[in-house]
């Protein structure tokens, strides 16, 4: 009995530092960390309650307290949230969000207590303004890039949403979907028209130099086109291109555009097709000359044996 | 006879030389720039293929500094028939020149015709067949359009110079359509037309050393060059 108290012991401090997490973090995953499915909160959203207790703790943020960023909920969790518990401009901040985090609008405010710059630049941003001012809940906020606060990687890990290797699909979950483009007026064709690009070509076999959607439109601070603050509006090109590409003039920048090769753009379109029809007919002519001249000197080699007699 | 005169010298060691570049540069050319064909629709072959290099930055070198000697090859190609032409050591005449001539159509049409069993007679080829002509003037076109392509690709701002502002909005698509289509053109037409012609033949299976000795057997040249043949030894080897 004693022994199996020991062992006991020794394996508290243990857990405790795989977890490196604090007691408070402890007490809320004994629960949260083993729950499954989902609940439905008073908004009427179902919320996941699970928090994945091994990859929270190998998050950037597997160190905190919950509490650190869902402040409402003071020491207990199952007393009703208290806002007062909440510093004031995270709960004025958190307002604005109200439509945006059914669940937790004081968590998503709480990203700006350390991630200030990032925070001000989001708000100055096409995707913080449509959260913030147009009170648009498919706006873009922190966790619809970078995933679930408790599973945040840094960047330069594989399995990162903001991952090189990632970032356009995950500009890509929006951006993709036809409602949205159809809302707000882009085209959900911006990945594919990327992919055949030379960027993209050379981003999908995977070159370190490939531009990504970030690497030219920013990411915080994205801004629409026509936007004179934008990276890709007409004045700033020449610089966003000239620093891949030295030199770079309006006549060069006017090259990179998402634009289709179809018939709105005739020239690229047309040439394609007849280019196409040159190669089929090439393509045509050689393998039925290939294939009509091999069954002849099968022919003549099976069937015509005697009369190549005469050549010898 | 002796061993010498058995055969006949059909390219020099410069033609040789020029050739064995051009082979060496288009395999590394194809194999490097294959990936960017239609990596979004074949994520995985691509992929694949750019590993074999090390990665997209080396593929991508290798198949700039490939690109470089071919082209250099094909300018020496040119000075050299050039210097060749004008020297009086090589000369245009109907059946030993790679120009393509109305015969060469004719000879075509004959030669499909006999592939069909309608025809009796296979035609008679000079030291170019329309094969062989089909085959030369597919590179030549090849280099000048990839090539051409290819360096305002490597190039791009500062090839953006030289295109008219009008161009602006059409020509990049332009040129990576030709670089792209071209090198696809290029690929096919050496693994069907060139391979069958010079490896897959009956009589040439696995390849014709002519690549190499630059040589040609007598006999062979009577089948396949008769026309020459008869330029180079009039009807005296007939008696042989």
């Amino acid at each position: 009995m004693k022994r199996v108290f020991l062992v006991a012991l020794l394996w508290i401090p243990l857990l405790c530092f795989a977890y490196s997490a604090s007691a408070e973090t402890f007490t809320c995953l004994a629960c949260h960390g083993s729950m499954r499915g989902k609940i439905r909160v008073k908004s009427g959203a179902l919320v996941d309650v699970n928090v994945d207790a091994d990859k929270y703790s190998q998050s950037v943020h597997g160190g905190f307290d919950c509490i650190v960023c869902h402040k409402q909920f003071g020491s207990n969790p199952h007393e009703p949230p208290k806002m007062a518990s909440a510093p004031s401009d995270i709960v004025s901040l958190s307002g604005k969000l109200t439509h945006k985090a059914k669940v937790d609008p004081i968590a998503l405010a709480a990203c700006s207590e350390c991630h200030s710059d990032a925070y001000k630049s989001w708000q100055q941003s096409i995707h913080g303004s449509n959260v913030i001012q147009k009170k648009q809940s498919d706006g873009a906020s922190c966790v619809d890039c970078h995933g679930s606060p408790h599973y945040i990687v840094p960047k330069n890990i594989a399995v990162s949403h903001v991952n090189k290797k990632n970032i356009v699909k995950t500009c890509g979950e929006c951006h993709e979907k036809e409602e949205l483009a159809k809302k707000y007026g882009f085209s959900n064709h911006i990945l594919e028209r990327y992919y055949e690009s030379f960027h993209g070509k050379k981003y999908i076999i995977g070159h370190p130099n490939a531009p990504t959607c970030v690497d030219c439109h920013k990411y915080h601070d994205v801004k629409k086109w026509e936007d004179p603050m934008s990276p890709v509006a007409w004045d700033n090109r020449t610089d966003t291109c000239g620093r891949c590409h030295k030199g770079a003039t309006k006549k060069f920048v006017a090259a990179i555009t998402h634009k289709p090769i179809g018939k709105d753009n005739p020239i690229p379109y047309y040439f394609e097709k007849g280019l196409i029809a040159l190669l089929l007919s090439v393509f045509v002519f050689i393998v039925g000359h290939v294939i009509l001249e091999a069954f002849s000197e099968i022919r003549d080699k099976v069937l015509r044996k005697g009369k190549e007699g005469h050549h010898e | 006879m002796n061993k010498e005169t058995l055969e006949y010298q059909r390219f020099n060691v410069t033609e040789r030389i020029q050739h064995v570049i051009m082979l060496t540069t288009f395999l590394l050319l194809s194999f490097t720039g294959w990936a960017l064909k239609y990596p979004e629709q074949t994520v995985e072959h691509s992929s694949w293929l750019v590993k074999i290099w090390g990665g997209a930055k080396n593929a991508g070198i290798v198949h700039r500094i490939a690109g470089i000697t071919m082209l250099l090859d094909f300018v020496w190609h040119v000075f050299y028939l050039g210097y060749m032409l004008s020297t009086g050591k090589m000369k245009i005449r109907k059946d030993t020149t790679i120009i393509p001539l109305p015969k060469d159509v004719i000879d075509a049409i004959k030669n499909i015709l006999y592939f069909l069993g309608i025809g009796k007679e296979k035609p008679q080829f000079g030291r170019f067949s329309y094969i062989h002509k089909f085959d030369y003037w597919a590179v030549f076109w090849g280099m000048g359009i990839i090539g051409l392509s290819g360096l305002f690709l490597a190039f791009p701002v500062q090839s953006s110079y030289f295109f008219p502002s009008w161009s602006v909005n059409w020509i990049w698509e332009v040129i990576s359509i030709m670089h792209s289509d071209e090198a696809l053109l290029a690929i096919v037409f050496i693994l069907f037309w060139h391979f069958y012609n010079e490896h897959l033949k009956w009589n040439k299976f696995p390849m014709s050393m002519t690549w190499i000795t630059g040589k040609i057997s007598i006999e062979d040249m009577k089948h396949e060059h008769p026309l020459e043949y008869k330029l180079e030894f009039g009807n005296k080897g007939d008696n042989k």
